[in-house]
C-alpha cells in the first residue's frame, strides 16, 4: 500500500487579490465587460439612428445626463489602462527581426502608441469637420 | 518487491547515460531499456557544464594534434589506443548531437564555431555559449522521448548491484517518492553516474555528485584506477565553489593577483601573451594542473587577495568588453553578479581552485567493459583511460558522446545473446540488500551526520588537495578510517517512506567515505608527482621507472584498500617532458 | 560571523503524520550572501533533519529547487536572505502543484507535457548522414528560439499560471515554449504535427495572456511571447484550413 497522500492545495475565489500582478490582469479583464457596454451604447445609437432623426436626438440628449457622462469618463479612463496593458505586452506578440536581433521591445511599443496618437487626433479632425 | 524484467538497465541519466540509451533504442529496437536516475534527468550534472566539448574541425588542426595533447595534458598515463579512438570518433560524435538538435555556437556562415581551451594546442572546442552541458543534456534527454523502448525510472535511487555466477544480473533501487524498493532484473548493466566531486568541501559539483555508482563497482570487487588523479579548476568562486569556465581564459580572460601582475609568467608558462590575444598552451590557456598549483604558490608568497571567503586572485574580463561579455559568456554574468556581486563587465572576478573531476573511476577496458561480466561504465564515474593524470577541459563532454555510444552498443551486444537468470536466487539477494538498507534507516546512533560530511570534505582537502605529503596523506587516511568507524553508529532522525531524504544522504555518506579512503590510498601509494598528483616531499618529480603505472583500488571491506598497478598502453608517445609556454615552442622545433 | 538571525516560516507537510500541511518556524544565523537554498541546508544539517526539498547543482541551471518564497515563485538557489532581511521568509512548495512532501511537489504532469509535445528534431526526410557533416544554421536562424531552448524546467511558470492552477489539462507555458523552440528551429520539419496540439483547446487558446509566467522565469525564457507567437502560428492555420476545401 503507498503512503503517498500528495495534497492539493486548493484556488481560492480571491486569489486574484494576493498579488497585485494578478490584481492588474484581473482589472485588465474587468475593463472589457465596461468597454462591451460602451459599445452597446454605441450600437444602441446606430439602431435608434435607424429609426429616424427624433429617435437619435433622444438617445444624444439622454447621452447628456451626469450620470451618462460620469460613465463615458470612467469608460474613457479603463480603455486607456486596458490599452496601456495591451501595447506593453505587445512586444511578445511581435516576430520580426532586423540584422538577425530580434527587435527591441520598447521600439514595438513606442510604434504602438505613434500609431495611436495618429489615429486619434485623425478622428478627432474628422469629427470636428 | 516489485519486479522489472528488462534487457539493459542503465544507472545515470547523464550525458553519459542518456547517450547510451538512445544508442541502444535506435539500433537495437528490439531491446528493452531501464533508464534509472536519482533525480529527473535533466538535473544531472552534465548540465552544468559551461565551456564545451572537444572535437577536431579545422582544417588547421589534426587527429594527431588533438591525440598529443591530450596524452600530454595526462602526462602520459593515458591509454594511448583509447584516446586514438576517441579523437577519432569525436567530431562525428558532436555532429550526430548537433542533428538532435544541440544549438552549437556558429560562425556568421553557419557552419559549427571552436573557442580555444586549456592545454589544447588549437581551437577545436565546440560550444554553445557558456551552457555546452546544459544544451547537450536537455538535447539528449528531449531525443530520448522519441524512443518508447526507453523506460525511465526517475528519481529512483540504485541501492545496490545484484550479481550472481560471477555476473551482474540487475540491480536493486529505491522509488524515491514511494520509498519502495524494486528488482531491475537485466542482462547486462551500465553505470553512469558521474564524479564523486563531494568529497571535499569546495567544489564546483552538484550535491548529486556522490561517487555511488564507483564505490558500488568497487564494492562489489571491480578496482577503482587512478582514484588519486582529482582536478582542481583553477577558477571557482570562493565560498560556494560554483565555475567560471575555462572559456573565460579561452575567450581572453587573465589572472592577476594582487598586485595586478599576471603571475603565471613565473612558473613556465609565459611569456606574457598580449591582452586580449590569448595564445593556445601559453599563459592563462596552460593545464588545470599547472595554473591550480600557482595559485598556491602565490599564496605562499602573500600574493593573493584576502578576502570573507578566503584567498582569491582575480580572473579579469573587463578588456573583453560587454558584448562580448554578453555573447559568448552571459551566464558567468549571471553568476558572477548572483554570487558574489561582482559585473565582470566593470570589476574582476574573485576565483580561487577548487575540487571539478575526478580523473580515476571504474576500470573498464577500451570497450566500456568492466571485469565484472555484464557490467559497463561510463562517463565521469569510469577510467576508460582517456584523462591519464590530468583531463584537459572540454575531453570530457566528448568522452560522454563518443563512449556513451560505445557503451549502448556494447551492452546491447551482451544483452542480445544472454539469457535472463532464474529469478530465486536474485529475489534472495535483493531481500538481503533491502534488509540491510532497512537496518540503516533505523540507525539510532549519536554521530551527526553533517559533522561526518564536514570533516570528511575539510580532511581531504587538507591531505590530498592540490600539494601532498606524506604526512598530509596519512593524517587524512588516519581521519577516514575513524569517519568510517563514526559512520557505523550514525543517527538517521527520520523514518519515514516518502521522499526520506534524510536517508538518501546517509547511503550516499557511505558512497563517499568509501570512494575517500580510495583516493588517500592510491595518492599515499604513488611515490612521485605527475599530472594532478603533487608531491612536495622528497617524491616531488616523475618516476618513470616505477610509476608510468595505473594504480588499482581494491575494496577490503573494513580494512584499508589494496592497491595493486598495471601497464599503460603506449603507441606511439614515448614520455617526454611535459612543457607549456615558451618551452613548448622550443621543443617543437 | 555576526550574530543577527532571520526568522524562516516553513510550510510543512509530512503524508504520512499530517492531514494537511502546517506552518513552522526557524530561526536561522543571518549572512547577506545565504542563499534560500542554503538556509534551508542549515536547518536540516542543524535544526530538523526531517525538511525536506530537492537540490543539486546550487548555481540556477538545474532546475531542482523551486518553491515559494512569499508567495513567489523562485530558486531557492538563486533567492537570497539579504532582499528580506530583517523580515521574515515564508517558504512553501510551489503552487499549483500538489505536495508530495514539504517543499517537494510532485511533477508529474509537468514531466508529462514536455513528453507529450515531441520535443525533439524531426528532420525533414531520412535522417542527415553523419559523414555529410553538420546542418548550417547561421547566428539569424538560431536567434529565432535560442531563448525558448534556455528552459531549466523548473516549473516557476506553471506556478505562477492562474490558467494552469484553475485548469491543469493546459498544456502551460514551459511545455509550449519547448514546443515554439522546435517549430523555430530551421532543422526542423515538425511544425505540422505540432501544430495539432498547439491548436487544441488546452493549447495555446488556454491561454489569456496573464504574463506572469515571463516575469517569474528564472532564466528569461519568456514563455508567454511563445504562446502569443503561437497564437499567431494557430490563427493562421485556422484561416488556411478555411480556405481549404476538403
Ligand atoms: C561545473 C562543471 C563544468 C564542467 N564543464 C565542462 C566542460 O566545459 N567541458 C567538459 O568536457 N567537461 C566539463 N565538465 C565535466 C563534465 O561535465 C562531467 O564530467 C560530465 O558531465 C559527467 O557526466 P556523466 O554522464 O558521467 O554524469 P552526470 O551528468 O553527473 O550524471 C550522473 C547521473 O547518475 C545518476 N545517479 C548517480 N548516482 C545514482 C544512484 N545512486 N542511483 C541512481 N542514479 C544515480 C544521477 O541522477 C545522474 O543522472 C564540467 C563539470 C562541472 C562540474
Ligand atoms: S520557462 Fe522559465 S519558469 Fe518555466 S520551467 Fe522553463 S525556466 Fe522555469
Ligand atoms: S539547485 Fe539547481 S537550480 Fe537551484
Amino acid at each position: 500500500m503507498s503512503k503517498r497522500k500528495p495534497y492539493q492545495r486548493e484556488m481560492k475565489n480571491d486569489w486574484w487579490l494576493k498579488n497585485i500582478f494578478y490584481s492588474r490582469y484581473m482589472i485588465r479583464e474587468g475593463s472589457s465587460i465596461l468597454i462591451t457596454l460602451y459599445s452597446l451604447i454605441l450600437a444602441w445609437g446606430v439602431f435608434r439612428l435607424s429609426q429616424g432623426a427624433e429617435a437619435f436626438n433622444a438617445w444624444l440628449s439622454a447621452l447628456q445626463h451626469p450620470v451618462s457622462i460620469i460613465f463615458h469618463l470612467l469608460v474613457l479612463l479603463i480603455a486607456l489602462y486596458h490599452t496601456l496593458t495591451w501595447f506593453s505586452l505587445a512586444p511578445k506578440a511581435v516576430d520580426l527581426y532586423i540584422k538577425g536581433k530580434p527587435l527591441d521591445g520598447r521600439l514595438i511599443v513606442a510604434g504602438h502608441y505613434i500609431t495611436f496618437v495618429i489615429a486619434t487626433v485623425f478622428c478627432l479632425v474628422i469629427i470636428m469637420l | 518487491m516489485q519486479i522489472i524484467k528488462t534487457d539493459v538497465a542503465i544507472i545515470g541519466a547523464g550525458g553519459s547515460g542518456l547517450r547510451a540509451a538512445i544508442e541502444i533504442a535506435e539500433n537495437y529496437p528490439q531491446l528493452d531499456v531501464a533508464l534509472i536516475s536519482k533525480v529527473y534527468p535533466m538535473r544531472s550534472h552534465t548540465v552544468a557544464a559551461e565551456g564545451g566539448a572537444a572535437g577536431v574541425v579545422q582544417d588547421s588542426d589534426s587527429l594527431d594534434q588533438h591525440f598529443d595533447d591530450t596524452v600530454s595534458g595526462g602526462d602520459w598515463l593515458c591509454e594511448q589506443d583509447v584516446v586514438q579512438y576517441f579523437v577519432e570518433n569525436a567530431a562525428k560524435q558532436l555532429t550526430q548531437l548537433e542533428h538532435w538538435g544541440c544549438p552549437w555556437s556558429r560562425k556568421a556562415d553557419g557552419n559549427i564555431n571552436v573557442r580555444a581551451f586549456g592545454g589544447m594546442k588549437k581551437e577545436r572546442t565546440w560550444f554553445a555559449a557558456d551552457k555546452s552541458g546544459f544544451h547537450i543534456l536537455h538535447t539528449l534527454f528531449q531525443t530520448s522521448l522519441k524512443h518508447p523502448k526507453i523506460t525511465r525510472f526517475d528519481e529512483h535511487f540504485c541501492l545496490d548491484l545484484v550479481v550472481e555466477n560471477n555476473k551482474i544480473q540487475g540491480v536493486v533501487i529505491l522509488d524515491i517518492a514511494e520509498g519502495e524498493a524494486k528488482l531491475i532484473q537485466a542482462k547486462s548493466v551500465i553505470m553512469a553516474t558521474g564524479g564523486a566531486g563531494r568529497v571535499y568541501t569546495y567544489n564546483t559539483n552538484g550535491g548529486i555528485v556522490t561517487g555511488d555508482g564507483m564505490s558500488l563497482a568497487y564494492r562489489h570487487g571491480v578496482a577503482l584506477r587512478d582514484m588519486e588523479f582529482i582536478q582542481y579548476h583553477p577558477t571557482g568562486l570562493p565560498g560556494s565553489g560554483i565555475l567560471m569556465t575555462e572559456g573565460c581564459r579561452g575567450e581572453g580572460g587573465v589572472l592577476i593577483n594582487k598586485n595586478g601582475y599576471r603571475y603565471l609568467q613565473d612558473y613556465g608558462l609565459g611569456p606574457e601573451t598580449p591582452l586580449g590575444q590569448p595564445k593556445n598552451k601559453h599563459m592563462e590557456l596552460g593545464p588545470r594542473d599547472k595554473i591550480s598549483q600557482c595559485f598556491w604558490q602565490e599564496q605562499q608568497k602573500g600574493n593573493v587577495i584576502t578576502g570573507d571567503r578566503g584567498d582569491v586572485v582575480y580572473l579579469d574580463l573587463r578588456h573583453l568588453g560587454e558584448t562580448k561579455i554578453n555573447e559568448r559568456l552571459p551566464f558567468i554574468r549571471e553568476l558572477a553578479k548572483a554570487y558574489v556581486g561582482v559585473d565582470p563587465v566593470h570589476e574582476p572576478i574573485p576565483v580561487r581552485p577548487t575540487v571539478h573531476y575526478t580523473m580515476g573511476g571504474i576500470t573498464t577496458n577500451a570497450k566500456t567493459e568492466t571485469s565484472l561480466t555484464g557490467l559497463y561504465a561510463i562517463g565521469e564515474c569510469a577510467s576508460v583511460g582517456l584523462h591519464g593524470a590530468n583531463r584537459l577541459g572540454s575531453n570530457s563532454l566528448s568522452e560522454l558522446a563518443v563512449f556513451g555510444q560505445l557503451a549502448g552498443q556494447q551492452a546491447a551486444e551482451y544483452a542480445q545473446q544472454a539469457e535472463h537468470h532464474t529469478i530465486k536466487p536474485l529475489q534472495e539477494k535483493a531481500q538481503k540488500i533491502i534488509a540491510r538498507t532497512e537496518a540503516l534507516l533505523h540507525s539510532n546512533g549519536n554521530e551527526k551526520m553533517a559533522d561526518i560530511r564536514q570533516e570528511m570534505g575539510d580532511c581531504m582537502e587538507e591531505g590530498v588537495g592540490i600539494y601532498r605529503t606524506q604526512t598530509s596523506m596519512q593524517k587524512t587516511i588516519d581521519k577516514l578510517a575513524e569517519l568510517k568507524a563514526r559512520y557505523k553508529h550514525i543517527n538517521i532522525n527520520d523514518k519515514s517512506s516518502v521522499f526520506n531524504t534524510e536517508f538518501l544522504y546517509a547511503i550516499e555518506l557511505g558512497y563517499l567515505l568509501d570512494t575517500a579512503e580510495a583516493i588517500a590510498h592510491s595518492a599515499i601509494a604513488r611515490q612521485e608527482s605527475r599530472g594532478s598528483h603533487q608531491r612536495i616531499d622528497e617524491f616531488n618529480t616523475r618516476n618513470d621507472v616505477h610509476f608510468l603505472k595505473h594504480s588499482l583500488a581494491y575494496y577490503q571491506a573494513d580494512k584499508a584498500p589494496i592497491i595493486k598497478y598495471s601497464d599503460v598502453t603506449i603507441t606511439k608517445s614515448q614520455p617526454a617532458e611535459r612543457v607549456y609556454g615558451a618551452a613548448s615552442e622550443t621543443k617543437e622545433k | 560571523m555576526t550574530d543577527k538571525t532571520i526568522e524562516i516560516e516553513i510550510l510543512r507537510y509530512r503524508p504520512e503524520q499530517d492531514e494537511k500541511p502546517f506552518p513552522q518556524q526557524f530561526e536561522v544565523p543571518y549572512h547577506p550572501d545565504m542563499s534560500i537554498l542554503e538556509a534551508l541546508q542549515y536547518i536540516k544539517d542543524h535544526l530538523d533533519s526531517t525538511v525536506s526539498f530537492r537540490w543539486s547543482c546550487r548555481m540556477a541551471i538545474c532546475g531542482s529547487c523551486g518553491l515559494m518564497v512569499n508567495n513567489i515563485p523562485k530558486l531557492g538557489c538563486k533567492a537570497f536572505l539579504r532582499d528580506y532581511y530583517p523580515q521574515k521568509v515564508k517558504l512553501e512548495a510551489l503552487a499549483n502543484f500538489p505536495i508530495e512532501r514539504d517543499l517537494i511537489v510532485v511533477m508529474d504532469d509537468f514531466i508529462k507535457k514536455l513528453e507529450e509535445i515531441k520535443p525533439y528534431i524531426i528532420p525533414e526526410s531520412d535522417d542527415k548522414c553523419l559523414s555529410e557533416g553538420t546542418y548550417k544554421q547561421t547566428p539569424e536562424q538560431m536567434e529565432k528560439y535560442a531563448k525558448f531552448s534556455m528552459c531549466i524546467n523548473c516549473g516557476l511558470c506553471y506556478s505562477a499560471c492562474p490558467q494552469y492552477g484553475l485548469d491543469k489539462n493546459f498544456t502551460g507555458p514551459a511545455a509550449l515554449a519547448l514546443l515554439a523552440r522546435y517549430n523555430r528551429d530551421s532543422r526542423d520539419a515538425g511544425s505540422a504535427e505540432r501544430m495539432k496540439i498547439v491548436n487544441q483547446e488546452q493549447g495555446v487558446w488556454s491561454c489569456t495572456f496573464v504574463g506572469y509566467c515571463s516575469v517569474v522565469c528564472p532564466k528569461g525564457v519568456d514563455p508567454a511571447a511563445a504562446i502569443q507567437l503561437l497564437k499567431v502560428e494557430s490563427s493562421k492555420d485556422y484561416l488556411i484550413g478555411m480556405f481549404k476545401p476538403d
